[in-house]
């Protein structure tokens, strides 16, 4: 049965429905959306099964035929495609429910429900598309609905400028990756994904060409250097940031480096690139979270880090555990943001300065808080511990020392700053005066499910397990993972329970200011790129305001200088008009009779 | 015996005579004079016409005829709306009327 | 002799009408174009067209004349001598007016029966009489419509309206 491209339909649906009558449906947009979302839900599992049953990736048809070489409207089937359609949907349901209680009262309820509808729809079509044009279209899909979610409370400036922001990196990223789908188009003459495998064609082009594309993924993913729009992303609503800054969207660019993997693995320069990048994003971002006080912006900058590692992950060769990374990371980080935002929606503040001993208040938030992050710290038996533990196998197998300890060192600041975490905001006594409450169940409900899988996951596997990928050496591997994990804990312990001083704070002062301002690459982007970059559209704006404008006006007043001389000779007077008549007429003569 | 010809130089000389009136008289009865003349011009080709190369029927003249009965219509209304523009305007000056650019 | 009548009425032609379109006074005016007319009337007896002379006379000198010098008392001082009466285009217009009958009169020149002089029998009144009531008897008709169309709008357009 090929059901797969009727996935995408339903929430499109939704977002159709929502978007014209959404006045009029109020509350009911929200159960549109849901009920969308468990029909695709069903119709995942039902792919899932057909796909046990044997079933393969067909095509809906040709679309173009670019050069002689046709498109097809393909819908690919395999683990991967099914494993996101399943992550989409199963996680999309739960956040949809949890948000209606989030937002229940908001003036743009219906509104909210039609952009996750679609997002969703780009989504779904996203991981199955099988060629690199459809992609880049539910790709674009995914950042509109990304930019207008993020901008959903546009009446603060902040939101509509971070929205902008977000659009506009991750464009920058989008644009090497259209030119490195075209390159390679060019080079080999295929879009399809399935030809990557045997692909001919000069090898440094080819390395530019997954370079470029690898861009894309940067962009999307939130990875150095273009990561500096996610942490701002957390101007949107939380339930947003829980689905598409962390579980699905900035996914996206890990998936498409997956999908692409057969082109990365044949150019090893190009796959060093995407693991020494996932390094960088890994350990810088995990550095900034320590420090950051805004509880959304340290799980951003958490999920930059994991999104690194999951990169790393595919980088050092481990498709496999990256994937493995991929699907746990959803979970816990899904279930992490939906708990900020259940202490967000019951504290009415972001600053964890001023949280404190919530733990008491509201039970169920808190205990899901704390599994979560057990999870995302990699505490066995927790889902984190067995996709992380398998990308430092990954790591250690494939002979890559160095991402190996980059890798344990991010799994060691992961442990350290989700515990800060947790301790500033659940333990401890608060420090303002809040009037904290449990959230309602919808929002609770949610979160009990995806603890649920935050928890066990990990042992569903890895869904593009091989067998040939053996257990040798894990044990230790697992051990030191386990380690480094709650020596993090116990640091964090230390800092902020026992508020013991290990090192005097004047001599971390200066690492502090860097990580307190994030490494300054934003105002490293500012002085460097923006600005130049607004001096030269300035420069360009006189240019077209006084030359491009001037030549326009100028040929406006040509013409209207010329037909001021012409009106003249429109006279009024009938004797002028006869003469000009006699006149032809004795021109006319004179060529007549050629005197 | 006097050729076609002059017959014809005649009628143009009327010709451009009534044309140059046309062209030059400020005054609406002027330039009707004008007209006047080029009418008579052209007659008297049909007449003269008429008698060097015509059939016997007398097509020329019967023209001839038909033009004068024309020209005295023409005048006619003419000189009625002269009247009437003198009327609206209390002048018959054509450097006054501009309504042709208006 | 007849050859001296011809040039003496295509004299009094020439002289008249020029006259009548460069007189200040557009009395005067009218008075040179009737006294053209008549040379013209002449030059239809010349030509063996007795009864167009006579027509000529009656309807243009009799009748159109007569119309001119109402509409001029009518509209009063418009000929004063003190106004002028060309337009300022009159250099301009002699200019284009000679080059005009100068190529006119070189085509009419030129052509093959210019030199003509054998004459027909002339037309007779009878034979014009007879065209009318047969070849012509449609624009005939039709001329008086047109004649009956005009004196009816001449008296629309001439009526003053309340």
């Amino acid at each position: 049965m090929q059901i797969a491209h009727y996935i995408p339909l339903f929430p499109f649906l939704a977002f159709v429905i929502n978007i014209f009558f959404g006045r009029r449906l109020k509350i009911v947009s929200a159960y549109v959306a849901i009920t969308a979302s468990i029909v695709s839900f069903l119709f995942s599992l039902r792919v899932f099964e057909c796909f046990k049953a044997g079933e393969a990736s067909y095509s809906l048809g040709t679309w173009l035929t670019i050069g002689g070489k046709p498109l097809n409207f393909g819908i690919i089937i395999d683990p991967l495609t099914i494993m996101m359609l399943l992550i989409v949907t199963f996680i999309g349901t739960f956040i949809l429910i949890y948000s209606i209680g989030y937002m229940h009262d908001d003036p743009r309820f219906s509104r909210y429900f039609a952009y996750i509808s679609l997002f969703m729809s780009s989504m779904l079509g996203l991981v199955l598309a099988d060629n690199f044009v459809l992609l880049l279209i539910f790709w674009e899909g995914v950042g509109l609905c990304s930019y207008l979610l993020i901008a959903f409370w546009y009446e603060r400036p902040a939101a509509a400028r971070a929205g902008l922001k977000a659009f506009i990196t991750t464009r920058i990223g989008d644009t090497g990756f259209l030119v490195g789908m075209l390159l390679l188009f060019f080079t080999c003459g295929t879009f399809h994904f399935t030809d990557l495998k045997s692909l001919t064609g000069p090898e440094p082009i080819l390395t530019l060409a997954a370079i470029l594309i690898f861009t894309g993924a940067m962009g999307k993913s939130a990875q150095f250097p273009l990561h500096v729009w996610l942490p701002d992303a957390m101007e949107g609503p939380t339930a947003v940031s829980a689905l598409i800054h962390a579980a699905t969207m900035v996914a996206a660019g890990v998936y498409l480096v997956a999908r692409c993997f057969p082109l990365f693995v044949d150019h090893p320069m190009a796959l060093q690139t995407v693991a020494v990048i996932g390094g960088i994003s890994a350990l810088m971002a995990a550095s900034i979270a320590t420090v950051n006080n805004d509880i959304k912006r340290v799980l951003a900058y958490s999920t930059i880090s994991q999104l690194g590692l999951m990169m790393l992950g595919l980088g050092v060769g481990g498709l496999s555990a990256g994937t493995f990374h991929l699907m746990t990371h959803a979970f816990f980080k899904a279930l992490l943001f939906l708990c900020a935002g259940s202490v967000i929606h019951a504290v009415g503040t972001q600053d964890i300065q001023k949280m404190g001993g919530l733990l008491s208040k509201m039970k169920i938030t808190g205990v899901t808080f704390c599994i979560g992050t057990l999870a995302l710290a990699g505490v066995p038996p927790f889902a984190g511990f067995w996709s992380k533990d398998e990308i430092l196998l990954t790591a250690w197998n494939n002979h890559h020392p160095v991402l190996f300890v980059v890798a344990l060192l991010t799994s060691f600041l992961t442990a350290f700053y989700m515990s800060r975490l947790i301790i500033l905001v659940l333990f401890g006594k608060a420090r303002s005066e809040l009037h904290a409450h449990e959230s309602p169940l919808t929002m609770t409900v949610p979160l009990i499910v995806l603890s649920f899988f935050a928890a066990f996951a990990g042992f569903i596997g890895s869904p593009l397990k091989e067998a040939a990928e053996g257990a040798q050496g894990s044990f230790v591997i697992m051990a030191i993972s386990t380690v480094v994990s709650l020596t993090g804990l116990a640091l964090a312990y230390l800092l902020y329970i026992r508020r013991v001083v290990l090192v005097p704070v004047a001599s971390i002062q200066g690492l502090h200011n860097l990580l307190v301002n994030k490494y300054y690459i934003d105002e490293i982007y500012d002085a460097y790129l923006i600005k130049p970059c607004l001096a030269f559209c300035r420069g360009a704006f006189s240019f077209d305001a006084k030359i491009v404008d001037g030549v326009v006006n100028g040929t406006a007043e040509v013409v209207q200088f010329c037909s001021g001389l012409l009106r003249r000779t429109q006279t009024g007077l009938i004797q002028n008009y006869l003469l000009v008549q006699v006149f032809s007429v004795v021109l006319l003569l004179i060529w007549l009779l050629k005197i | 015996m006097i050729p076609l010809a002059y017959f014809t130089f005649l009628s143009a000389f009327l010709f451009c005579v009534g044309i140059y009136g046309a062209l030059t008289r400020r005054n609406v009865i002027g330039i009707l004079i004008s007209i006047e003349l080029i009418l008579n011009a052209a007659n008297i080709n049909l007449v003269a016409f008429n008698k060097y190369l015509g059939t016997p029927d007398g097509m020329g003249q019967v023209f001839g005829l038909f033009v004068i009965a024309i020209a005295a219509a023409a005048s006619v209304v003419g000189l009625v709306l002269i009247i009437a523009i003198y009327r609206d305007r209390k002048s018959l000056f054509t450097d006054g009327f501009t309504l042709m650019k208006e | 002799m007849s050859e001296l009548v011809f040039y003496f009425i295509t004299l009094c032609a020439c002289v008249f009408a020029v006259l009548s379109v460069t007189q200040r006074d557009i009395f005067h005016c009218a008075l040179w174009l009737a006294m053209t007319l008549l040379s013209v009337a002449g030059i239809y007896f010349y030509l063996d067209a007795a009864f167009l002379g006579v027509v000529q006379i009656l309807v243009y000198v009799g009748g159109i004349i007569t119309l001119f010098v109402f509409a001029i008392k009518l509209t009063s001082h418009i000929g004063d001598r003190s106004i002028r009466q060309t337009s300022k285009q009159w250099g301009l217009s002699i200019f284009i007016t000679v080059l005009l009958l100068f190529i006119i009169c070189r085509i009419f020149a030129q052509h093959p029966w210019a030199k003509m002089v054998v004459e027909r029998p002339s037309t007779s009144l009878i034979q014009v009489g007879q065209s009318l009531m047969t070849n012509y008897a449609l624009p005939f008709e039709f001329m008086s419509v047109i004649l009956l169309a005009a004196m009816v709008g001449a008296i629309v357009i001439g009526k003053v309206k309340k």
